[in-house]
């Protein structure tokens, strides 16, 4: 009886603790979210106003007197070029490492990983003076092939833990008939995969979408991603609270939809296939 | 069609032995020349001394960079401890965080653990640029929620990220937000995973819940918990929009870590050849750390990237 009543109480404080901790996570957030529909003075106020008017405003006036929807155009299309180009050579190279017996595939693929693990500041130098010279600084290009830096390694070895369930002799059933590997790898093996191709996809346009250092560097003006162009509303002259909150509020959209549509995956995404 | 036949049977014979590499060589390409390749040039840099918008050619220093920043840079030496408190502070704090977290969710229901997860996802994903945002306007000493929550206990408010003693925990503070819950949500897939005999077979013996912990949890948790501390040892390092968008490194040198400091000098002084000596310093720091981590890793017989 006794026993019984202290795991009851036990289950209890195990809930409130977690109820602590969810608020303390979604707090944050929260205070982005209703700053972006406060009028200046009520984001100004202070103790903060809990019960306001909320606004739109602060919306509507980035779109009007501020490009972003020229930053947002821009990270849309960086995003998704560096993701259609990360897919192709990612499960190709994925698919080499996961099916074939050669010599050094161990160590190609932890050279791989090494790749990703590289502090980007330790690249960005010699990348700038490189896209210097062929004059692609403040293009999309720039950044669609700078982010193959940490989004085709993370790519790899993402699909080359999904290669490796499904089970060989599917594949073998389908080298029978003829020899093409390619063939196997295109009608066989990649349609098995398709859902974790989806994932690997979903969690690289976010990556690419998130990237604040390449894009600080290489971009100036024409070719400035949202997470670059948020920051520029912070100047010398103060902080205007209302287009910034906004600003993030609109970014984190895409991010959070597409979040929550590859929670099954994020444990094998976060640590590159490592754990499922 | 017959030189088709032809063609193809040549490449039927190649195929069995190096197949491989034509899936492979497309990625490797593109890896040696948007690293490998970048990487040699900033070492060559690295040994010259160059001010990009002065237009002055590359002149040969030798060692000279290396030697000033090991040891007469005393901001150099100011930035690496801030990297190793950075570090150490964060990455020890998120684990013990994390531990817990992931303990008490493993233990209550299902259903609450469904909707935990999807919020311990959210600041993991959320862009960090903005993330830092969200800290800059908590910790703001006019209109911030941290200096209102003060004045409920009557205490004066606090200029969090504009006073060199509280800026470096202000910006870990958000940094242990941010990562707590990865570290969390990993070490709650690895104990999902867990098989259930050892644990039966310690209350058969009658161990005390700490017992079962120590000598059961722990040790067949480990495995996760080492990939889960090399990435975030690798990302620590990496730490640049938080610091940027909250204190750009100040004030004074509080808040510099290698990373932010090899940035400044490179794209802020211009002095590239100095700047990418820094960063092959920085490089060699991680990648012997990293050496270490994945030898250990791979020692304790975790198939990474295996079909676990």
């Amino acid at each position: 009886m006794n026993e019984a009543l202290t795991a009851k109480v036990k289950k209890i404080i195990f809930v409130v603790i977690a109820a602590v901790v969810f608020a303390v996570i979604l707090f944050p957030p929260v205070v982005l979210f209703l700053t972006s529909i406060k009028t200046e003075l009520d984001a100004l106020s202070f103790p903060p106003k809990w019960v306001f008017q909320p606004t739109l405003e602060n919306y509507k006036h980035i779109f009007q007197f501020s490009p972003f929807m020229k930053y947002l155009l821009n990270s849309l299309t960086v995003a998704s070029l560096n993701t259609g180009a990360v897919l192709v050579l990612g499960s190709l190279a994925a698919y080499s490492l996961a099916r074939f017996r050669f010599k050094g595939a161990d160590n190609i693929a932890f050279w791989i990983l090494s790749v990703r693990m590289m502090p980007p500041v330790a690249a960005i130098i010699p990348i700038y003076i490189i896209m210097r010279n062929l004059r692609l600084l403040d293009t999309p290009w720039s950044l669609v092939i700078t982010y193959l830096t940490f989004n085709l390694p993370f790519a790899v070895w993402m699909m080359r833990s999904f290669f490796r369930e499904i089970p060989r002799e599917i594949e073998e059933s389908a080298l029978v008939d003829g020899c093409s590997d390619f063939g196997a790898f295109w009608n066989v093996a990649l349609p098995l995969v398709a859902p974790g191709l989806v994932a690997t996809g979903i969690l690289t346009f976010i990556f690419s979408w998130n990237e604040f250092l390449f894009a600080l560097i290489l971009t100036g003006s024409k070719a400035v991603t949202l997470p670059v162009g948020i920051t520029g509303f912070m100047k010398e002259t103060g902080i205007n609270w209302g287009y910034m909150t906004a600003g993030g509020v609109l970014a984190l959209i895409p991010v959070v939809i597409f979040t929550i549509s590859v929670q099954k995956h994020l444990v094998k995404g976060l640590t590159m296939g490592a754990l499922k | 069609m017959h030189l088709w036949k032809r063609v193809g049977l040549f490449f039927c014979s190649l195929r069995r032995r190096y197949i491989w590499f034509f899936f492979l060589a497309p990625t490797l390409v593109a890896l040696i020349s948007i690293v490998v390749f970048p990487l040699v040039f900033s070492l060559s840099l690295s040994f010259h001394d160059w001010n990009i918008i002065r237009a002055k050619a590359w002149s040969w220093t030798g060692i000279a960079n290396y030697r000033t920043i090991l040891f007469e840079d005393p901001y150099f030496r100011s930035a690496f401890k801030v990297t190793l408190l950075y570090l150490v502070g964060t990455v020890s704090l998120q684990f013990g965080l994390g531990l817990l977290v992931a303990l008490i969710l493993h233990r209550i229901t299902e259903k609450i653990i469904g909707f935990l997860r999807t919020a311990l996802i959210l600041p993991i994903t959320m862009t960090p640029v903005i993330v830092g945002m969200i800290w800059r306007l908590m910790y703001n000493p006019d209109l911030g929620m941290l200096n209102y929550f003060l004045t409920w206990f009557r205490l004066s408010p606090v200029n969090w990220t504009g006073m060199p003693l509280t800026a470096l925990p202000s910006v870990m503070m958000a940094d242990i937000w941010e990562w707590t819950p990865f570290v969390a949500l990993i070490l709650l897939a690895g104990l999902q995973a867990l098989p259930q005999e050892p644990f039966e077979a310690a209350l058969v013996d009658g161990a005390s819940s700490w017992q079962t912990f120590r000598y059961v949890t722990l040790p067949l948790l480990s495995p996760v918990m080492l990939v889960a501390l090399l990435i975030r040892v690798m990302d620590s390092f990496k730490t640049f929009d938080l610091i940027f968008v909250l204190t750009q490194g100040g004030p004074g040198m509080s808040t510099e870590i290698l990373n932010y400091y090899t940035y400044r000098y490179g794209f802020k002084f211009f002095h590239l050849g100095y700047a990418s000596a820094l960063s092959w310093l920085l490089l060699v720091v991680v990648t012997i750390i990293s050496i270490v981590l994945v030898r250990i890793i791979r020692s304790k017989g975790i198939s990474v990237g295996g079909a676990r």
